[in-house]
């Protein structure tokens, strides 16, 4: 209601006085103090009329007064009720919390008619996302004792409005129904009471012209342009019809493609030669923007500063041709004056400040700063990780704020079992990847029941005295009592280690193992080189192993290679003496718009023993899940005439295993994804091959071979993996495994 | 069990004047281990007569439970709430502290977060500055300060990472910042010591001189102008700062996390 | 074994160094030259220090700093330009650094803390071995 204005209070007036009347819920030590009268001095019309503005604005009355009378004011107001209960009747498709979410009023504050309005809007405009255009709101208020209301909106909710058709005009390349699985908005079809998409959403149009532009964009129509988009409503208001008018223009190919520097002392070679873009090649923004990023790479690793890439275009619409010159200029000057970091409650700040390889103070450089935030997430200590940068004190700078949000790193687990044979057994497990915050992991597990045991200690530090030097050391003491096989080994031992980067994209590890094993509990029915194995052995062995991964600089986005090679020489000490020489190749690249991946992994061992040492079972090569649809004892070479027929495992092996891992078409939320995979490989070659009763055991090498197919399940436990596999290439004698849960390993 | 009989009573409250449920309320409070059970009790005495007395104490009681039930979203809203419909009253102060308090105590369960260091210094600072004469002001100055020596011990701990590494230059920066806006803090002597030790390193020995200079001037007695002192000499640092043999350097950075 | 090199700070370039007259040029029209400062000192007037050093990585050794340049711009008193000095590693000295730390008044979080925070939640190592 509007405000009473003050009728022809020319003159200032004296008031010694205030009455405040009507004010029931509002102290009137509140309403003096929005009015602010001062108490005997003279008070201008003015003053008076912005006092009358202030309770206006104050939103809590519903109307205001203010009435001179001779020495006192009188300052009427009429209080706006207070909401007691708010309400929702007739919504059945949207649920009243949901309802109770959109709308601002709450109860126990006070009651505003033009909130109460709004609310209704928004309740509406609720039903319109979801389609149902037809919706209609109307807010309505019960009187209650004490000025207090009951605020109820009734809802007629309408029926769904569907599109019924999608058409296109002046696409002469595409199809209309080629263009239509495009966009995201789809057409009703007979599934329409399902679809949630084929619903009419003005917002998801945008997203349309969009998904059109980057369609076209990617396949050489440089030129392409969304004209207009007609979405038209049938009479009956229960259908709409949408027409995309679109103008294709030429396909352009590139013509000519060179990298030239407009810096002073810097040559264009070494950027040219990362250039991923032919000549011929259809038009493609997204080889462009790979070739810049790979050119920003080059820069960092030559220290320069200020290096801007831009591409510049020239069309030629007459020989549908393009020129594309990738520009060497130096960018404006700008420098990192603070990293600050936020949200790390239990991290402390230099795990995170380590990841950075720009110093405060040093030029900004986008690239390095995008890197930097991909350490921070990969680290695995956060939820969710922001890194921006915001202009800083002066024009030249530029503040990186990190924010971080949390989440749990660790577990820790107790448990017990009780076997009657066994008795009683406790089992505690704790892992925790960043122990105290600080970037150290730790784990420890304890078992003390009978049987099947494995307990460990293992602790890491990633950066050993402030440097980039993993310090990792891991003991353990495990007790197998016939676990996929006929006898019991207990073992213990401690491996310290130490991991260091060599170039640019290699690492090098150097590891001791010192070790006591024993075989034991070989029943006689097992094989007679297996009862001649029985007995204890010390293991003393030094090692390293040369990684190589490109993804540490990440030239190339989409495919990655990784090496690792490793040799133990057990010989210094003890009685194992043997070389141990295993490689790793593998390759993983992203095809197909970057939703599928295809990985393929070489791997592949040899043991070579000296001073006429023979390898035991617990040094040979056994299958475990190298080539899967096998038993992890369940190929390689085996003892036919003894009545258990164990595996002896081999002193060589081979594998080749290949994947593709691909969306299964549910939303991304429930983060299933699908796979194939096909491995081929074998495990052979003894020392002593005279096997019971003198029969010679069949050590070649036999090749193996299975397919099969997973399903990968990321939980909030972990990235699970299930394998359903078929062997089709086998030995006889070997055993099969169809199906395995495992932990899918990143690459 | 207990809880069934609170349920049965939580429904026909209208029978109660708003004193007996505020008494209920205030009852909860101090017995029942969860202060959610209060909370829902001052909650019904606004709604049923929000124009009582009882309605106002009831809305800062609620913010009061809130806090001491450790949910600090609800006290906050519940003290805005206060603030905003009953500026004048005397309890505003209050309302206001809480507030402060609500972002404070969140300090030291979250140690390392910077972020909310801010908010607490804010409404701190707003506790003082508009009610200066209220009783809280006194140990809203109390918290402001520990606030901002939290604040001026993070740039300390920055500074010390760019030092151990040698990058001076960033170093010397983020210690300036201690100086120049944390001078009131506890920090301010150790932000002057390395200064002194950042200069010296990268060859400015006038700057090292006026840092400590400085140091010396205005904290003749702390241990860190000694080291100060030594440095600028050349001479050797005392033994409890120096360091010993390489194995307990190791333990101490890498057991014992204390990296510098 | 190949060592990486990072580079980090900046000095500005020769061309705009020389733009930088002794004795004319003032504290405000300097930023504007050749770029701000990567260290100041500590009373107002004091000089400005443009540092630029290069550093080896190598293995599994401490990195090291190969190089360093600095560049020292004094003023007078009233805001000119007094003097522009080049040095390098050869002034700067190896300063052991002191060990105390003030302690902070918030408690670090503690083991149990942090352990019993993780009670409960357990991970996928643990079920599938």
């Amino acid at each position: 209601a509007p405000a009473v204005l003050i009728p022809g209070a020319g003159a200032a007036a004296v008031f010694n006085d205030v009455r405040i009347e009507g004010a029931q819920r509002v102290e009137p030590a509140t309403v003096l103090s929005y009015a602010n009268i001062a108490r005997g001095q003279d008070v201008s019309a003015g003053e008076l009329n912005d006092a009358l503005q202030r309770l206006q604005n104050s939103g809590l009355f519903e109307t205001v007064e203010i009435l001179p009378q001779g020495g006192v004011l009188v300052i009427r107001v009429s209080e706006y009720p207070t909401i007691n209960q708010i309400s929702f009747e007739g919504n059945r498709r949207i649920k009243d919390d949901q309802l109770a979410q959109v709308v601002q009023s709450q109860s126990r504050r006070v009651y505003q008619p033009s909130q109460a309005l709004q609310d209704a809007n928004n309740i509406a405009q609720a039903y319109a996302a979801q389609g149902r255009l037809a919706a209609r709101v109307d807010p309505r208020i019960i009187r209650r004792s004490d000025n207090r209301v009951d605020l109820v909106f009734e809802v007629r909710e309408g029926n769904v409005t569907e599109i019924e058709r999608i058409g296109f005009t002046g696409n002469r390349a595409f199809s209309d129904r080629r263009l239509r699985n495009v966009l995201d908005t789809k057409q009703a079809g007979i599934l329409r009471t399902f679809i949630r998409r084929d619903t009419f959403a003005p917002e998801r149009l945008q997203l349309d012209e969009q998904l059109l532009t980057d369609f076209y964009r990617s396949r050489g129509y440089a030129d392409f342009r969304v004209q207009a988009v007609a979405p038209e409503l049938a009479r009956e208001r229960d259908a709409f019809y949408i027409t995309f008018n679109i103008q294709e223009g030429p396909r352009y190919r590139f013509a000519q493609v060179n990298t030239v520097s407009e810096i002073p002392g810097v040559d264009a070679g070494a950027f040219a030669a990362q250039n991923r873009v032919g000549q011929g090649d259809v038009y493609n923004p997204a080889a462009i923007d790979n070739t810049i990023r790979r050119m920003e790479t080059v820069a960092i690793q030559q220290g320069l500063n200020f290096v801007n890439i831009d591409p510049r275009v020239t069309r030629n619409p007459q020989t549908q041709t393009l020129d594309l010159t990738f520009a060497i200029t130096r960018g404006p000057r700008v420098f990192v004056e603070r990293i600050d970091i936020e949200g790390n409650t239990t991290t402390l700040d230099q795990v995170i400040r380590r990841q950075f390889n720009t110093v405060e103070g040093d030029p900004f450089n986008p690239r390095e700063i995008r890197n930097a935030a991909e350490r921070i997430r990969a680290l695995g200590y956060f939820s969710d990780a922001q890194v921006e940068s915001r202009p800083g004190s002066s024009q030249e700078q530029v503040i990186v704020d990190v924010n971080v949000e949390e989440q749990p790193t660790g577990s820790l687990s107790f448990g017990a079992s009780y076997g009657v044979s066994s008795g009683v057994g406790l089992n505690a497990s704790l892992q925790e990847n960043n122990f105290l915050g600080r970037g150290q992991t730790v784990g420890v597990s304890l078992s003390t029941a009978d049987g099947d045991q494995s307990s460990s200690l293992t602790f890491i530090e990633p950066y050993f005295l402030g440097r980039d030097l993993r310090f990792g050391f891991n003991t353990y003491y495990n007790v197998t009592e016939s676990l996929n096989s006929d006898y019991n080994t207990r073992s213990v031992g401690v491996r310290p280690s130490i991991e260091f980067p060599i170039s640019q994209n290699g690492r090098l590890e150097l590891r001791y193992r010192l070790s006591k094993d024993t075989l034991g509990g070989v029943e006689d029915e097992s094989s007679a080189l297996l009862q001649a194995e029985e007995g204890q052995r010390v293991t003393s062995a030094l090692g390293y192993s040369y990684l190589w991964d490109t993804r540490i600089t990440g030239l190339d986005p989409l495919t990655s290679y990784k090496l690792r090679f490793s040799q133990d020489f057990a010989g210094i000490g003890g009685d194992t003496k043997s070389v141990t020489t295993s490689a790793l190749a593998g390759v993983e690249s992203n095809a197909w718009r970057e939703e599928v991946t295809l990985r393929a992994e070489f791997e592949a061992g040899a043991i070579y023993s000296f001073d006429d040492y023979s390898t035991w079972i617990l040094d040979r090569y056994r299958n475990g899940t190298r080539i899967r649809g096998f038993e992890p004892n369940g190929i390689g070479p085996r003892d036919l005439a003894a009545d258990n027929e164990d595996g002896l495992g081999g002193n060589y092996f081979w594998v080749v295993r290949t994947e593709a891992q691909f969306p299964v078409g549910l939303p991304e939320e429930y983060g299933i994804s699908g796979g194939l995979f096909a491995d081929v490989g074998s495990i052979w070659g003894l020392d002593d091959t005279v096997g019971t009763g003198g029969v010679a055991v069949d050590d070649s090498m036999s090749i193996r071979a299975s397919v099969g197919a997973s399903v990968f399940w990321t939980t909030p436990i972990g990235p699970l993996r299930f394998n359903f596999s078929k062997a089709i290439q086998q030995e006889d004698y070997d055993e099969e495994q169809n199906f395995d849960l495992t932990i899918s390993t990143r690459f | 069990c207990g809880g069934g009989s609170l349920d049965s009573d939580k429904r026909n409250l209208d029978r109660f004047t708003a004193e007996e449920i505020y008494k209920r309320g205030e009852f909860e409070l101090e017995n029942s281990r969860k202060p959610e059970d209060a909370v829902f009790y001052f909650a019904e005495v606004e709604r049923l007569y929000p124009y009582s007395e009882w309605a106002k104490r009831a809305l800062i009681m609620q913010a009061y439970s809130n806090h001491r039930g450790q949910n600090y979203e609800e006290a906050r809203a519940a003290a805005q709430r206060f603030i905003d419909t009953y500026p004048g009253d005397e309890d505003a102060a209050y309302a206001q502290y809480l507030l402060a308090l609500s972002y404070y105590d969140q300090i030291d369960e979250v140690g390392r977060d910077q972020g909310l260091t801010f908010q607490a210094l804010q409404s701190l600072r707003t506790v003082i500055e508009q009610y200066p004469d209220s009783e809280y002001a006194r140990s809203s100055i109390l918290k402001f300060d520990l606030a901002f020596d939290h604040l001026a011990g993070k740039e300390m701990e920055i500074g010390r990472y760019y030092l151990k590494r040698g990058h001076h230059a960033a170093a010397i920066s983020r210690f300036r910042v201690v100086v120049e806006e944390f001078q009131t803090t506890t920090q301010t002597p150790e932000a002057l010591l390395r200064l002194v030790e950042a200069y010296l390193a990268l060859g400015l020995t006038d700057e090292a001189q006026t840092a400590g200079a400085i140091l010396g001037y205005n904290f003749q007695s702390s241990p860190f102008y000694a080291d100060a002192y030594s440095q600028l000499r050349g001479r050797g640092l005392a033994p409890e700062a120096r360091g010993d043999n390489w194995l307990n350097n190791v333990y101490r950075q890498m057991i014992q996390g204390r990296w510098l | 074994c190949s060592p990486v090199y990072r580079n980090h700070g900046f000095i500005p370039a020769p061309e705009d160094l020389s733009q930088v007259v002794v004795g004319q040029t003032t504290v405000d029209e300097l930023a504007g030259l050749i770029g701000r400062p990567s260290a100041q000192g500590l009373l107002t007037g004091s000089g400005w220090y443009y540092v630029g050093s290069r550093w080896r990585h190598f293995g599994a050794l401490e990195p090291r700093e190969i190089n360093r340049e600095v560049v020292a711009v004094s003023f007078t008193p009233g805001g000119v330009v007094s003097n522009v000095e080049r040095f390098g590693l050869e002034r700067g000295r190896v300063v052991p650094l002191s060990r105390r730390v003030t302690e902070g008044s918030v408690t670090e979080i503690s083991l149990i803390g942090q352990l019993l925070g993780n009670l409960g939640n357990f991970q996928a190592a643990d079920i599938v071995d």
